[in-house]
């Protein structure tokens, strides 16, 4: 993309472009004006030559035409600024996308080339068994990843194309998130997940339970990912505030940095510059957060103190206690 | 001289499994692995441990590969380098080349291809060892002095000969002089001078850089206040025009 823009001739940047047709578009606003003046002007002459009435069809004409000129000239121009817009906008997300490609393919890359490597390994050698069990966990870990990232890809698809909804089933939240940890206790083992309910409720809710897995999943991995303490720690709280309800996801991970926090959740957004490579993830984790958040009418938002200083995601679903104990 | 007769290979790459394969297989080559996981740990390996071949990934958290290949290169122009990397266009190709590299190879790669080319690559290396009168310095492309205006530098006595007469100059001055004539003409960025001449990443203050620049037009430049050689880019950086 960089390199297209680099080679095509300055005078075709979009915003030169942009600029050279506001400044034609206004010349040739005066220009019309000015002529148009000048022809009621002989107009005008011919008029008192043969002693017509003036005031019939001179004074008010002369204005609405001015009147009319530029209003289609004003729509023109309008017109055009929203196109400019918009172009620019596809070029960020055609940036964001190319940038994306490139990191994704990375993150199938890697695990392909493991298990490349390892196979190839397993051909040429006769490994003792207890290696043969180690380099053997480390091709599943491996096949794990690709169908994991294979999923994310397939899951924004569906998401993406509202294939999902229908499917929602009445489900006990803070079971739900406990049954999660449970359940991928071995992912998550290195790390200390305490689950608080101060209210004591169990928020039944009505989800789709692969989709709020993954959610789970994309948060609890990011917290520990990007954390670099020595105990990975993370505080999962529900609470009830004002007929709303907040599950807060609060890590102990190197944190956002301001400028990051609204960002992070936008389609292919990665930390870190692509350019010099520390561009991290692969940008879809954070915005399929957000998608699944959306399709349970439910948001997130994200707050951190600052780089290195932990973050926290907090989920927000409207919440109607008496509809669901049946009050 | 060298304590065993195993070559030493160092793996400079992120991904454990990844690592961790390499190094089975070249150990079962009979060659000395060291494994660091990302690019300071690398540079730290390199110079403690003295390698005689690395094997670089360019996607390293951090400092990427190739401010490590440019950082070994400003010292050691000699070390057979090949990058190991998932980006597969010639034009990273390329840039990796320009730095110095020795070889490069896509991933997902051929297990037979790389054990080959290491041994290749180190075979080489060996070579230019016993003929020994090829001198890192007249192997080096690195310039044994260089001249510019009516200063002279002599690389191999660190000295330099200007205005003010005889400057012994400190190990970190050289290596930032060579990085400067090495891309003399382009533009270097403050991160990128501290990252390839210090290996330093992330919160270091640019500061350090600014400093040096002060000290290098005190000694070359005839007016400093309006530097010729050294010039200064507005929120970039720095150039050595020459």
């Amino acid at each position: 993309m960089e390199t297209i823009i680099d080679r095509t001739k300055w005078f075709f940047h979009p915003v030169l472009v942009f600029i050279f047709s506001i400044l034609a578009l206004a010349l040739s606003l005066i220009l019309y004006i000015h002529w148009y003046v000048e022809v009621s002007t002989g107009f005008r002459e011919v008029v008192t030559i043969h002693n017509l009435d003036p005031g019939q069809f001179l004074e008010s004409e002369t204005w609405v035409v001015i009147l009319v000129l530029s209003i289609l000239v004003g729509m023109i121009l309008v017109g055009i600024l929203i196109i400019f817009i918009y172009s620019q906008k596809i070029q960020q997300l055609y940036r964001m996308q190319y940038n994306f490609i490139n990191n994704f393919t990375h993150e199938l890359k890697t695990p392909v080339t493991s298990l490349k490597l390892y196979l190839e390994t397993f051909m040429k050698y006769e490994l003792n068994r207890r290696d043969q069990i180690k380099y053997l966990g480390y091709m599943v870990q491996d096949v794990e990843r690709l169908s994991e990232n294979i999923n994310r890809i397939l899951n924004l698809a569906k998401i993406e194309s509202k294939s999902y909804g229908g499917e929602l089933v009445e489900s006990n939240l803070v079971a739900a998130v406990e049954r999660f940890i449970k359940d991928h206790s071995r992912l998550l083992k290195n790390c200390e997940i305490n689950v608080h309910n101060p209210s004591g409720l169990n928020f039944p809710y009505h989800v789709n339970e692969s989709l709020f897995d993954m959610l789970l999943m994309n948060l609890l991995i990011n917290a520990l990912k990007y954390n670099e303490s020595e105990k990975p720690k993370i505080d999962i709280t529900f609470e009830l505030l004002k007929s709303k309800l907040h599950i807060r996801f609060a890590d102990n991970g190197i944190g956002i940095e301001k400028r990051e926090i609204k960002k992070i959740f936008k389609k292919f957004y990665q930390t870190g510059r692509v350019d010099d490579m520390t561009a991290q993830g692969s940008g879809l984790g954070l915005h399929l957060v957000r998608s699944v958040a959306r399709l349970h009418h439910g948001k997130v938002v994200a707050q951190s103190k600052g780089k290195g200083r932990g973050s926290e995601f907090t989920l927000t679903f409207p919440y109607k206690t008496w509809a669901w104990i049946g009050l | 001289m060298k304590h065993s007769a195993k070559k030493r290979i160092l793996v400079v790459e992120d991904e454990r499994h990844i690592a961790e394969g390499l190094e089975l297989n070249l150990s079962l080559k009979g060659y000395d692995v060291t494994i660091a996981p990302d690019g300071v740990a690398g540079l730290q390996k390199w110079k403690e441990w003295q390698p005689d071949l690395i094997v670089l990934d360019i996607m390293l958290p951090g400092m990427d590969g190739l401010s490590v290949l440019q950082n070994i290169r400003l010292e050691d122009d000699r070390i057979p380098i090949l990058i190991l990397s998932a980006k597969s266009d010639t034009e990273d190709k390329v840039k990796g080349l320009s730095c110095g590299v020795d070889d490069y190879i896509t991933k997902p790669f051929d297990l037979d291809e790389f054990l080959l080319r290491v041994e290749r690559l180190l075979t080489r290396a060996s070579w230019a060892r016993a003929e020994g009168y090829l001198s890192k310095a007249v192997l080096s492309s690195q310039p044994r002095t260089y001249a510019f205006g009516d200063n002279r530098i002599d690389f191999e006595t660190s000295t330099a000969y200007c205005k003010c007469g005889e400057i012994r100059l400190t190990d970190q001055e050289v290596k930032l002089l060579r990085l400067f004539i090495a891309r003399r003409g382009k533009p270097l960025a403050r991160d990128e001078i501290l990252q390839i001449g210090w290996g330093y990443t992330g919160e270091m203050t640019t500061r350090t850089v600014d400093n040096f620049i002060v000290r290098f037009r005190k000694y070359f430049e005839d007016n400093p206040k309006k530097p010729a050689f050294f010039k200064s880019i507005r929120s970039i950086g720095y150039l050595f025009d020459h």
